[in-house]
């Protein structure tokens, strides 16, 4: 094939595989190039020459939907999802908690897995000043929040936080409001808020989508063997980064709903395949090509979809299905102590 | 294919048609021990230095060829941090074989892996075959774990035991093979879960019986 005009790392720094197909993400970038200049433009407008701070408006939660430029993330991502202003409310925090001490048992933690973390990216490795970077924002949120320490899939989070944001103690903060505010309990010592949305994942898949929730037990494959690193790592280092950026827009924005409308939507869209799968290998293999495939890397028609393609979802569904779910998963530990 | 490199097991040239049996495989142990790494060797024979961390779990395929049989692993990796312990039963249940998996450099791992035998001598099916393997033994300069006192503990709970290198590939296949020859090759052997292995349908059968080759 002709010498393509993207090089052999994307604009993340990744190294891009041997079995890249470089034709159809040029086929794609040639199309999300245009978005991304028009909408530059439409943010520019926005943002006025000052660069000011953006509200929670319904004109930027539209804007927001549609992409933030990349240039724009960081400041935008603080504003829309109030981490800014946890950070006005204790400005030295981050830098204290880096002035230690340390615990023995967090630094071994974490070091232990910063060479593990995106190993196939520039910055990450050869310039490998990210992974000091790396290492301040997890080490200094492990201690910050002792309920949560440091969670594995953390490190991706607040990898590819710095690689968006360019910025140790911006990724530290949107850290902090996406664990404490817009998640749920992922990333506790008991998990309890990924078990219990897991659940409410298939419950959901249950009622829009019955006959391949019927199949994919009939099957035997677990939902939660195939969504927990979709919710663990907020799609990170599953969808197509472009992607993955696209959602945490809407995630910084609109809080944690969207994972669903992402998980609703990659099954619903692809509900041909996978009711097609007729044993449980061919159904793993399923879920694992459906995220990396045409529809995915679409990221712009793909973030259309989301608001589309599941239906009606609202929040007050989302938190009597949490509290349902929580509430057995209670009952049950009370029957059982656990082990 | 993994087997033909150990050159442990073969089909004879000409052989009738092998029977194809089925067996879901578990891979457990403390983080960073390096499931991952002896999944990548033995299902691709590559090695990266730095694996990525695992979460969740990852799902992967190999077959291997013994005699007159032909073996598919359906390998279940899991993530090694504490936390996501309790999910780890969705993982080995119904599993006829886990390989739980320590590193000779550190003692900790070692009494992680005990438990996780335990564990699975409690909840998992009781025809489980467990292997337990010590790997990074490329690493034996700074070894924490003795050879014999990990042969002990694996005789005295009846494990499959081998010292492993994802590193060097040593032992990777074998431990794999061990486990392949140890598994019951029942005739039309039930579902996962029972113990036995499931015989494919005739489709899938003449689609995987060609490892060998």
């Amino acid at each position: 094939m002709a010498k393509s005009y993207f090089g052999a790392v994307d604009e993340y720094g990744f190294e891009r595989h041997e079995d890249f197909d470089y034709g159809s993400y040029e086929a794609f970038m040639s199309n999300y190039l245009k978005v991304l200049a028009s909408r530059a433009q439409k943010w520019a407008i926005l943002l006025g020459d000052d660069g000011k701070s953006v509200k929670r408006t319904t004109t930027v939660k539209r804007y927001v939907r549609k992409g933030i430029p990349s240039e724009h993330r960081p400041s935008v991502w603080m504003a829309i999802s109030q981490a800014e202003i946890m950070k006005e409310q204790s400005p030295d925090l981050y830098q204290k908690i880096l002035d230690g001490p340390f615990e023995k048992e967090l630094v071994d933690l974490v070091k232990t897995d910063l060479p593990r973390t995106f190993p196939d990216n520039i910055y990450f490795t050869k310039e490998a000043n990210h992974q000091t970077h790396l290492f301040n924002i997890l080490i200094a949120y492990a201690h910050n929040n002792r309920v949560v320490g440091y969670c594995q899939g953390l490190n991706y989070i607040a990898g590819l936080l710095l690689l968006a944001t360019k910025n140790e103690e911006t990724s530290f903060w949107l850290l902090k409001v996406l664990v404490e505010k817009i998640l749920p309990d992922y990333y506790t010592k008991t998990m309890d808020g990924l078990i219990v949305d897991i659940e409410v994942l298939s419950e959901l898949v249950k009622s829009k989508v019955p006959d391949v929730h019927q199949h994919v037990i009939n099957l035997g494959l677990p939902w939660a063997v195939i969504t927990t690193k979709w919710f663990v790592c907020l799609f990170a280092e599953v969808l197509p980064i472009e992607t993955v950026l696209r959602i945490w827009d809407c995630l910084f924005y609109e809080g944690s709903k969207i994972l669903f409308r992402v998980c609703l939507t990659l099954i619903r869209q692809n509900r041909q395949k996978i009711m097609s799968c007729n044993d449980f290998t061919s159904l793993a293999e399923c879920f694992k090509s459906i995220v990396k495939d045409y529809s995915a890397l679409h990221c712009h028609e793909f973030m259309e979809k989301i608001f589309t393609v599941p239906g009606s979802l609202s929040n007050s569904t989302i938190i009597k299905l949490r509290e349902r779910f929580a509430k057995q998963r209670r009952e049950q530990q009370q029957k059982e102590p656990p082990r | 294919m993994a087997t033909n490199r150990s050159g442990a097991a073969q089909r004879p040239n000409g052989a009738p048609q092998t029977k194809v049996c089925q067996f879901k495989l578990v891979l457990l142990g403390e983080s960073a021990v390096g499931k991952s790494s002896l999944v990548l060797r033995f299902v691709k024979g590559q090695f990266h230095e730095y694996q990525e961390s695992t979460i969740g779990a990852a799902f992967l395929t190999q077959t291997v060829c013994l005699d007159d049989t032909t073996v598919k692993f359906e390998i279940w990796d899991t993530a090694g941090q504490e936390r996501y312990h309790s999910l780890a039963p969705m993982y080995y249940r119904g599993a006829q074989a886990a390989i739980v998996v320590y590193d000779i450099t550190n003692q900790d791992t070692f009494g992680r892996a005990k438990n996780w035998v335990k564990e699975l001598q409690r909840q998992a099916s009781p025809s489980i075959v467990i292997a337990l393997a010590g790997n990074k033994s490329d690493l034996a300069a700074k070894r924490m774990v003795e050879f014999e006192e990990a042969q002990a503990y694996a005789d005295e709970n009846g494990l499959l035991f081998m010292e492993t290198s994802a590193k060097t590939a040593m032992n990777v296949n074998d431990i794999f093979l061990a486990i392949a020859n140890k598994l019951p090759k029942s005739e039309g052997g039930g579902s996962a879960g029972a113990g036995g292995a499931r015989r494919l349908g005739d489709a899938e059968q003449a689609r995987s019986s060609s490892c060998c080759k």
